[in-house]
């Protein structure tokens, strides 16, 4: 059974190394990228990614990022 | 002024009086800047011994520790020393050198990625690219450092920048404030506590973080709960009151993990349910409810769900949560169980029993020493028969375990107190070697750093679990070929001694505390000596091992 998909959109700076930031915390804590839209123009990042694990647990790890200015959860 | 000499004046601006660290290459020009600069540099014989001793100065001074080394093999020893750090939420700032700005990606002498490698085992790092930024870099590193939940920061700073004409900077870090708790959640939490009929407090290395050590000490005192500690945690609330159950986890005190499992209320306090304290974590605390404070919100919820949870500066929360309570049915049966379950150190034998010796030695240390220990055995011994009234004065590898701390952190100690509070390092002979060449620091510095190496000529804590779980297969744990560890002190100019009989002791710890300058008391125990309780992996902790 395939897990369902969830989209966060997060607001960064636009430090060289923060896309390596956020998709290491993701691949870390056990989610599963499935989508990825990147402005880098805009340091807009849309994720979308799926996992046995509840959603929070990667919100929560995200937003502790110095580099992550907000993370929106799109699926409330 | 150059780069270089801007980092050194930005260091001392910050308050910085010491650092630790190793030249090389590319972090010559600061090693230039530091020659007249005015700052305290301890050469420490291995970057990994640098960053360790900046973590013993942060942990037992609750100042940032700050730690330099050069480009690419400079940069990846202090890897572990930083994970460590950030495990243990500690505050230290890494400056580590990088090649010349043009060279970069070109797989240059010395050269290594070291911010991608920082990404996982730092709060935030940082590389150098405009010369404009290296102050306002440096005063965002140790801001982060120390601000909410501390931890490690890296800055990379490539050559060209060290050396490239700069501003002088004019403002130092500040540190964020805590947003305050939520006034209605803490009613609520308030709500919860006033129900609880068997509540326990569980009390984590946060506490010393956010220097609430005595704000913790007025709750206990109004409320009357009794607590358990953390490996961290030791030393927040002394074993003297009544009701401090002491360690709780895999080789707690038994009254701390029954009391624990029985509670119906767990109220934990800068703490992170840790594996090796829950045990199998369905049965920890099973019947209780949660309440949790903690200052980082990515803790509440991570692995057990709480009923109320509070984030914020416990200096706050704890006063406003504080009541008196009727639990005297329960304080009894807690004390009850502590009484029952109290360490026993008769042992029948006339070798040297480590705990018995480690108690001893407690006895006879001021409170304002500082212990700083390795990882094994050895540790657990400390964590569980040595006595301490703060947090800062017993150092400890908790989150990462990394054998070798505890040498390099006892220097960083012995730099961040004033020299009326004595340093003791226990360290096992398995730890001992992983930093060996560290007694060269102290050498140089002549420092009075006294040395308890408790040698069981095995890997001993692995040997117990070889042992138990995995049928006396004693893999590559047997270590009868250890130096002799006189003859590698004498080597250093540090007086040393070999100690094997329990009648040697008390004069042996005499000699030692008494002596001059540093000190290796080289004690020889029963390999077959093992840490006792043990929950068993995967077991609960009410069903502790008591002995083979």
């Amino acid at each position: 059974m395939s897990l369902p998909h969830q989209q966060l959109k997060l607001i960064v700076n636009q430090s060289p190394e923060v896309l390596e930031r956020i998709l290491r915390v993701a691949r870390h804590r056990g989610f599963k990228i499935e989508l990825l839209d990147w402005n880098n123009q805009a340091g807009e990042l849309l994720l979308t990614v799926s996992s046995s694990r509840a959603l929070n647990l990667l919100k929560t790890q995200l937003t502790k990022l110095v580099d992550v200015k907000e993370v929106i959860d799109l699926n409330e | 002024m150059r780069g270089a000499d801007l980092l050194v004046s930005y260091l001392k601006q910050e308050g910085i009086t010491t650092v630790f660290g190793y030249p090389g290459g590319a972090i010559m020009p600061v090693y230039d800047a530091l020659y007249d600069g005015g700052l305290k540099h301890v050469l420490c014989r291995h970057e990994q011994g640098a960053a360790f001793s900046a973590l013993g100065y942060a942990r037992a001074s609750g100042q940032v520790g700050v730690c330099i080394a050069t480009s690419g093999p400079g940069a990846t020893n202090l890897i572990t020393g930083l994970a460590d750090a950030y495990m243990d939420s500690v505050p230290i700032v890494a400056i580590t050198g990088q090649v010349a700005s043009p060279v970069i990606g070109t797989d240059a002498f010395q050269e290594m990625d070291v911010l991608g490698l920082s990404l996982a085992c730092t709060k935030h790092s940082f590389m150098v690219t405009d010369k404009n930024e290296l102050a306002s870099v440096l005063q965002q590193a140790f801001s982060i450092a120390k601000s909410g939940r501390p931890g490690p920061v890296l800055v990379d700073i490539p050559k060209d920048i060290q050396l490239a004409e700069v501003e002088a900077a004019l403002t130092v870090s500040s540190k964020d404030t805590i947003a305050e708790f939520d006034p209605a959640l803490m009613a609520s939490a308030k709500e919860l506590l006033s129900q609880a009929k068997q509540p326990i407090l569980y009390v984590g290395g946060g506490v010393g973080m956010a220097g609430a050590v005595s704000q913790l000490q007025d709750f206990v005192d109004e409320t009357g709960i009794p607590s358990v500690t953390t490996l961290k945690g030791i030393g927040a609330i002394p074993n003297t009151k009544p009701y401090a159950l002491g360690m709780l986890g895999m080789h707690g005190t038994k009254a701390a993990n029954l009391c624990v499992h029985e509670c119906d209320l767990l109220v934990v306090i800068g703490a992170r349910f840790d594996d090796r304290v829950t045990g199998r974590l369905e049965s920890f605390a099973a019947n209780a409810r949660v309440l949790h404070l903690d200052i980082d919100p990515a803790e509440i919820n991570k692995l057990r769900q709480s009923d109320v949870s509070l984030c914020g500066d416990l200096r706050d929360m704890l006063p406003a949560l504080s009541m008196t309570m009727s639990i005297t049915q329960w304080q009894t049966y807690c004390r009850d169980l502590k009484e029952e379950y109290k360490w026993n150190y008769d042992a029948p034998y006339r070798s040297i029993y480590a705990p018995k010796l480690l108690n001893q030695l407690s006895e006879k240390l001021p409170d304002n020493a500082v212990v700083s220990c390795d990882v094994g055995q050895h540790q657990m011994w400390v964590a569980q028969h040595m006595n301490f009234t703060r947090p800062e004065n017993h150092l400890s590898s908790s989150g990462l375990g990394t054998m070798g701390f505890g040498l390099p952190a006892g220097i960083g100690a012995r730099h961040a107190r004033g020299r009326q509070d004595p340093i003791v390092v226990v360290s096992g002979d398995g730890s001992f070697m992983m930093n060996v060449q560290e007694l060269g620091t102290i050498k140089r510095e002549q420092l009075n750093v006294k040395i308890v190496l408790i040698d069981n000529q095995r890997l001993g804590m692995v040997r117990q679990w070889q042992q138990l779980f995995f049928e006396e297969r004693y893999s590559e744990t047997i270590l009868t070929d250890n130096p002799d560890f006189v003859t590698l002190a004498s080597a250093f100019n540090i007086q040393a001694r070999t100690i094997t009989m329990q009648a040697d002791v008390q004069p042996a710890l005499d000699e030692m505390l008494n002596s001059n300058g540093a000190f290796l008391l080289h004690v020889r125990i029963n390999e077959a000596d093992n840490v006792w309780p043990l929950v068993p992996p995967g077991a609960s902790n009410a069903d502790m091992m008591e002995k083979v």
